[in-house]
């Protein structure tokens, strides 16, 4: 089974001179966990803000969420895979990076995200047709 | 056991061959739909009509099976609800694949549609899998489990849509009404098999 039938199409960009407020504003309305960083002029490569980066990063260290530009909290580099990579390879670039979620890329285009509960669902599946 | 109180006649051998023909028949033709999407090929498109048609005859087969006495009466609602289930997965892909024939779809939409008509190919194969599996007398849990996880996979999928349909400019509106008429239909196919397995659910325990 591979990742492009199981990732979720929905990604969600923000710049990354947004303030960490924006940002859990966007994945509150969103129901979302994570928000692809747009790259800049200071960070050139795209990153990844997710709700642990806000609640570890800012939240936890009573920093206010108005005055903390969203890429100095966004982790670097995405984790990026073809749509053809099986689910369970996924999970072992995962586990191996530590990460809960690794984008679907084709060329620079992102065309998803597979996280961690996708990697669960999916396994449910391969059993279901064993 | 459930082998043992289904197959004990020709008239309930006859019977599930049919409905495991007719669960084949829905597997081909998402498959075919989803090729068909997949490379703009109308005419590959068609066939889902006809296997649709030949679901319809293998329908009536098995209804007529039932009604000249196969299974035990208080079995007979239940196959029967999950016949007419299945065959309403018919209609809808039917329904999509006609009026795909007045669309240009294209882009981000076109990517969704696609990836929806692979669930739904993805369900219809677990749908043949839980039935095999209940006629070998198996556990079902892994199984309708499997088709849930991928209803609500789909169920997400419909909302992103409905957002993405209402950026799209149609010229007027039966391009309007064609657009929204094939999408109610692709996605409502995930309820309709996600409903077939619960049928299938209901007899296996039904059996215990």
């Amino acid at each position: 089974m591979e990742v492009q039938e199981f990732m979720t199409s929905k990604v969600e960009y923000i710049d990354g001179d947004a303030s960490v407020y924006d940002a859990i504003e966007r994945m509150v309305d969103k129901r979302i966990r994570s928000l692809v960083v747009k790259p800049s002029k200071r960070e050139k490569m795209p990153g990844v803000v997710t709700a642990r980066d806000v609640v570890f990063r800012v939240l936890a260290k009573h920093l206010d969420p108005g005055s903390v530009r969203v890429a100095e909290i966004a982790s670097r580099p995405l984790y990026c895979m073809a749509k053809g990579t099986s689910v369970l390879d996924a999970a072992s670039i995962m586990e191996e990076k530590g990460v809960a979620r690794v984008f679907v890329c084709e060329g620079e285009q992102i065309l998803g995200v597979f996280s961690l509960i996708d990697a669960m669902q999916s396994s449910l599946i391969l059993r279901a047709r064993k | 056991m459930f082998k043992e109180l289904l197959s004990f006649g020709k008239k309930e051998q006859k019977a599930l061959d049919h409905m495991t023909r007719h669960v084949q028949l829905l597997c081909s033709a998402c498959e075919a739909f989803r090729e068909a999407l997949e490379k703009r090929d109308f005419r590959l498109m068609e066939t889902v009509g006809d296997l649709e048609r030949e679901g319809d005859i293998v329908r009536r087969e098995i209804i007529g099976n039932i009604y000249e006495g196969a299974f035990l009466p208080y079995l007979r609602p239940n196959l029967l609800k999950f016949v007419e289930t299945v065959d309403e997965v018919f209609d809808l892909l039917k329904a999509a694949s006609r009026y795909y024939r007045d669309l240009v779809l294209e882009g981000e939409i076109l990517y969704e549609c696609t990836r929806i008509a692979v669930l739904n190919l993805r369900m219809a194969e677990m749908l043949y899998i839980t039935f095999q599996a209940m006629l070998k007398g198996e556990a079902l849990k892994d199984k309708t489990l499997a088709i849930r996880i991928y209803e609500k996979k789909v169920d997400d999928m419909k909302v992103y849509i409905s957002k993405v349909l209402r950026g799209i400019r149609v010229q007027d509106f039966w391009e309007g009404k064609a657009l929204s008429d094939f999408i109610s239909n692709l996605v409502g196919i995930s309820d309709e098999i996600e409903d077939a397995s619960d049928c299938l659910d209901i007899i296996n325990v039904s059996m215990k």
